[in-house]
């Protein structure tokens, strides 16, 4: 019995000294791990923005980092999805360093769907979830997670129809001089089309027309659309407007004319 | 007694510096970078520290005893709960402010858990047989000597 007892003891010395040791040198280890970041940059194709955030991460611990994933969720203030971007490194072995571009992507063309069009007129606020998660030496799994707000900026806030103006134009015709003007708060440069179709009271289209907008990031734009318009004036109920960007397509807007 | 409670008193202040005022000291620098990480693992530490001092003063107390390896038994089965309760059943939250951002660390610990439960349970092991080799020779120790047959 006693050489068993002395081989329980020995094991439980032989297994203290492996914890310590793994303890000691996964903590080192972890303080020798480097994040660098490098100059972010934004692109954008199609209505589709990329931010690009260059990392190189350094390894020069004792253990090998494997299943890098950098995950960005953007979500609305209601929760709704915006963007979901992941980068995933499969192995950062001991002793070396790994570069890698984490794109963050934005299809603005979601912001036309029905849960999400109100970013189209109202500034809000956006949040960004980050997480990292790994595998340290293949047997601590490991995730460091932070969310913060982001602002976002409508292109079309303030989207205001002035007092139309009313002339004769023949016999058949008048002319409808309707002053439209908007606030583009976003980062983005708005340029494109806006078409304005004016309904009356029996949902007839009585007169439609189209003018080029360009409006730079936080910049206002202010103009006055002229419309032929057919019938009777005072039948006048509404303007349809739709609006075909670069960035974006939406429509129709309903305004009620006064 | 006096020699006991004198080695005692010895051990208690060794694994005191040992265990706890080097560690602290060391740790205290890291945790500048972030207090909240390590506020609560502190009162974690302090707590085994102090009660693997209290089995050692108590072993040392009662050795010769079979108490001493009830002490023993004792300590390993607390300490296996203890590490249990203090990494969370292997799995590690914690929430601290950094800069102007809240920060969430989870971290699966389960390989340390298993490697401390199987240290405890080893200890546990060694102090069963102890106990049971402590019996036995004290049983043999109480039989009368036998005499040759004439």
């Amino acid at each position: 019995m006693r050489q068993a007892i002395r081989v329980l003891g020995w094991a439980t010395n032989i297994f203290w000294i492996t914890l310590l040791f793994f303890t000691v040198t996964t903590v080192y280890s972890a303080f020798q791990l480097g994040v660098g970041f490098g100059e972010p940059s934004m692109s954008s194709l199609d209505g589709t923005f990329v931010a690009s955030l260059p990392l190189n991460i350094t390894n020069r611990g004792f253990y090998d980092i494997s299943d890098l994933n950098i995950t960005t969720l953007v979500k609305d203030s209601e929760g709704a999805s915006i963007s979901n971007s992941s980068t995933f490194v499969q192995l950062i072995p001991r002793g070396s360093n790994a570069s890698l571009r984490h794109n963050i992507t934005v299809s603005l063309s979601q912001l036309t769907t029905e849960n999400l069009s109100y970013l189209l007129f109202n500034d809000s606020n956006f949040n960004v979830d980050i997480s990292l998660k790994l595998n340290y030496a293949k047997a601590v799994p490991f995730r460091i997670s932070t969310n913060f707000t982001m602002p976002w900026g409508a292109p079309l806030s303030n989207l205001t129809l002035g007092n139309i103006a009313v002339t004769p134009y023949n016999t058949t015709h008048v002319m409808i001089v309707i002053p439209v003007s908007f606030e583009n708060h976003s980062f983005f440069e708005l340029n494109g089309t806006m078409r304005l179709e004016i309904v009356d009271n029996v949902d007839h289209i009585v007169g439609e027309g189209a003018t080029s907008i360009n409006s730079l990031p936080h910049s206002g734009y202010g103009d006055a659309l002229e419309v032929l318009s057919t019938g009777n004036p005072a039948n006048i109920r509404e303007a349809h407007i739709y609006f075909e960007t670069s960035v974006f397509s939406y429509g129709p807007v309903v305004i009620l004319l006064v | 007694m006096l020699p006991r409670i004198a080695k005692a008193l010895i051990k208690s202040l060794l694994y005191f510096v040992f265990m706890y005022a080097l560690p602290m000291a060391l740790l205290s620098q890291v945790a500048e970078f972030a207090p909240e990480l390590f506020a609560r693992y502190e009162q974690f530490f302090s707590l085994f520290v102090a009660m693997v001092i209290f089995f050692v003063v108590s072993s040392e107390l009662t050795a010769g005893t079979i108490y001493q390896y009830g002490f023993n038994v004792g300590k390993a089965i607390i300490l296996i709960v203890f590490f249990v309760l203090a990494l969370d059943g292997g799995f590690i939250e914690l929430n601290f402010a950094m800069e102007r951002m809240r920060m969430h660390i989870w971290a699966d610990v389960r390989v340390y858990l298993a490697m401390f439960i199987t240290i405890d349970l080893l200890g546990l092991a060694k102090s069963l047989l102890q106990a049971v080799n402590f019996l036995s020779e004290r049983a043999e120790q109480q039989l009368p000597t036998p005499q040759p047959a004439r």
